[in-house]
């Protein structure tokens, strides 16, 4: 057994060693966004964004970093931080089993103070008690499964409302609107079954008839999907899963001829469902514990250097991520008026922490949670190919 | 009635794609005994490489009439098959040769081919950003309604896809039994050190063997990118449920590929849907369980398949 043991210590050596490098390169390529610019102060201290940077899930990644280093852009040029700022950017592509190795880049290196994500609810799952031991504060833009604030993560955060509020406020909102039977459809996925089952639910309580279906998410062809739909004489659908299957599945309903109201969750609302749905699409409603960034007045500001930074407009879940980056830095603003700040520091700033964000007032309870009179659900509508807000679904 | 119709019509529409693409798989087992693990990105690089032609020629699509709209159709299936047969030459010769002629076992083979697959997927992925669900132009009305069938709604793009699926397979049935080639590519799948003495050039047979196979999957490619839609990702399922047909119809036997294929399609429709009205006795969510029972299920009964295993010959 002995002589095994310099091996087994040589491999995780040169992992991190490797993962250092690329935390370096990382940051280095960010400087642009980091902290070159700005406050004169001394020492500099890192944010690390987790989130899928690369892979299928990329967009909804681009969205949230940019939007995090825009907000650390603009607390070093504000120039009263009396330190500087610099974003980590640690890739998961979303997936819980390659989670573990991007929160191991974020905690090999030290000047990381805090955590902006993990973007997806399973890769959060994977990672939160490896923060939680290392006391690094994790707010996470995105992460909606309503587990997260259930399994006693010390350090979790989020600035989202979970699904299960989400499912629960349409599933009222669609028995309000007198619906006889309605099919529910999950891609039998964590999220959209667990959202799936709340609005089915919260439907069968309300004495609507319900028919269930899964379809796997890897399916290409909704075509017997739509058929079953279109038969069953149905007045709604709500489908509970992502994007591109989403469009998928609009565009199948399409061809099947189903005249009824489409819904569906947070999963499906983004610019992958209008491109993949097409004109199909139109007429499809979304609930989303988000805001949009075009339309919602606080976001001007934010909507308008987003766009000057990156050439592009915010999309789903990027105000969110501006919020969750720009409360970290006030906890860490809050922490290192003491001194030098720690990671317990800004960990314990961030669960104090009562900050006017452009999305929401970002004040957390025990578990993690937004304060309740900050959950609001919004409910969408695609027109001409766009997703608009059509408001607070309680007030529809 | 109307609604059992539906579900038919579904199945043999997704059935004759599966089948063009399972036909790839058998001819090369036929000459290699081979499964040939990458052929469901060749397929899906069809659809991109048809993709690309298409887009080029008729933009959004919303100014096509619709003779052009017949052209640009065989464009489309003409581009995804050369797109299909370049990908299948190009992987044949990078990726399976050299081992060949090195003569490496045949789990080298396998490796060669997953290698070649993650390859292909993540290039074009990368090549066209990952998205989840490209969409072909929409320059005719796929959605146009040509006639019922008991009540049941035959789409234009339906009857597209199975009358283009059925000539190919024509063509490719003509092409085996019926020509000098397909002499060859049947001889070096009956024995290929017999059939190079008789001068069948084994390499060349190979490669051209490739290339047709690799041709349909990417004809299958274009309407199957027409009719849902593409990405990096797409081939994994038909690939595996083509797979799955070429097997059940018995490998390396081209008429069973076809059978197979189709009947996988109908099956995997029919079966969780029935009784085609109301609720369904097992619903939709178990299709691919039904799939795979079957095929299980013709397995334990005809352990090579509805046609039997006959290398080595068209039928």
């Amino acid at each position: 057994m002995r002589s095994t043991r310099p091996a087994q210590w040589v491999l995780p050596l040169a992992l991190a060693s490797a993962l250092t490098m690329t935390a370096c390169s990382n940051s280095s390529d960010n400087s642009k966004g980091g902290g070159l610019s700005g406050s004169g102060g001394g020492e500099t201290y890192k944010i690390a964004f987790e989130g899928p940077l690369s892979g299928d899930n990329q967009q909804l990644g681009i969205n949230e970093v940019n939007a995090a280093e825009l907000a650390i852009k603009q607390a070093n040029e504000s120039g009263d931080l009396g330190f500087k700022l610099e974003l980590l950017r640690a890739d998961d592509q979303g997936d819980p089993a390659i989670a573990p190795t991007a929160a191991a880049q974020v905690l090999q290196d030290d000047a990381v103070l805090g955590v902006v994500g993990p973007s997806f609810s399973g890769a959060t799952n994977a990672v939160a008690t490896t923060y939680g031991d290392a006391d690094m504060a994790i707010i996470s833009p995105s992460a909606t499964n309503d587990t997260l604030s259930q399994s006693n993560y010390p350090t979790f955060h989020r600035v989202v409302p979970p699904d299960g509020l989400e499912g629960v406020q349409l599933a009222e909102f669609l028995a309000g609107k007198g619906y006889k039977k309605v099919v529910v459809i999950d891609d039998l996925s964590d999220y959209g079954k667990g959202v799936a089952d709340i609005v089915q639910g919260a439907l069968e309580k309300a004495g609507v008839t319900v028919q269930r279906l899964g379809v796997d998410a890897k399916t290409t062809d909704y075509g017997a999907t739509a058929t079953t739909v279109a038969g069953a004489g149905a007045d709604a659908v709500f489908y509970g899963g992502y994007d591109a299957q989403a469009g998928q599945l609009a565009r199948a309903l399409q061809t099947a001829g189903f005249d009824g109201d489409k819904y569906t969750g947070n999963g499906g609302k983004s610019s992958v469902f209008t491109e993949g749905a097409g004109d199909a699409g139109d007429g499809w409603y979304f609930s989303c514990g988000c805001s949009d960034a075009n339309t919602a007045p606080a976001a001007k500001d934010f909507t308008a250097a987003y766009k000057a930074e990156f050439n592009a407009d915010p999309s789903t879940y990027s105000p969110e991520a501006y919020d969750a980056t720009n409360a970290m830095i006030e906890a860490i603003k809050t922490a290192a008026k003491d001194g030098t700040p720690t990671r317990k520091a800004v960990s314990d700033a961030v669960d104090k922490l009562d900050y006017k964000g452009i999305t929401t007032q970002v004040k957390f309870d025990e578990t993690g949670e937004l304060a309740e009179s900050s959950q609001v659900i919004n409910l969408f509508q695609q027109e001409g190919g766009v997703i608009k807000i059509l408001g607070d679904i309680q007030e529809q | 009635m109307s609604d059992f119709m539906n579900y038919l019509i579904l199945g043999v529409t997704r059935g004759s794609m599966y089948a063009l693409i399972a036909l790839g798989y058998t001819l090369v087992y036929g000459v290699l005994q081979l499964i040939n693990f990458a052929h469901s990105e060749v397929f899906m690089s069809g659809a991109f490489g048809s993709f690309l032609v298409v887009h080029a020629v008729v933009g959004d699509g919303s100014s096509t009439s619709g003779v052009e709209a017949v052209l640009v159709l065989g464009l489309g299936l003409v581009s995804g098959a050369l797109t299909g047969a370049v990908i299948a030459y190009v992987l044949e010769r990078v990726a399976y040769r050299p081992l060949r002629k090195r003569g490496a076992p045949k789990l080298a083979f396998l490796i060669s081919a997953i290698g070649a697959s993650f390859l292909l997927s993540q290039l074009f992925g990368k090549l066209f950003n990952r998205l989840g669900n490209n969409r072909f132009p929409s320059y005719f009305n796929a959605d146009r309604t040509l006639f019922h069938v008991f009540g049941a709604r035959v789409t234009l793009l339906q009857v597209i896809i199975v009358v283009a699926a059925l000539l190919l397979m024509l063509f490719l049935d003509r092409l085996v039994s019926g020509t000098k080639l397909g002499r060859g590519i049947r001889a070096t799948a009956e024995d290929a050190p017999t059939a190079a003495l008789m001068g069948v050039d084994i390499d060349r047979t190979i490669s051209r063997t490739f290339i047709i196979g690799g041709a349909l999957a990417g004809a299958a490619g274009f309407l199957f990118g027409t009719a849902f839609v593409f990405s990096n990702t797409m081939g994994f399922i038909p690939g595996i449920k083509a797979f799955a047909a070429a097997v059940l119809g018995g490998i390396g036997n081209i008429r069973g590929a076809m059978i197979g294929g189709l009947l996988l399609g109908i099956a995997e429709n029919l079966i969780p849907t029935a009784p085609w009205t109301g609720t369904a006795w097992i619903g939709i969510q178990w299709t691919d369980v039904v799939a795979f029972v079957i095929l299980i299920l013709i397995l334990v009964f005809r352990p090579t398949g509805i046609l039997g295993e006959r290398l080595g010959r068209a039928a």
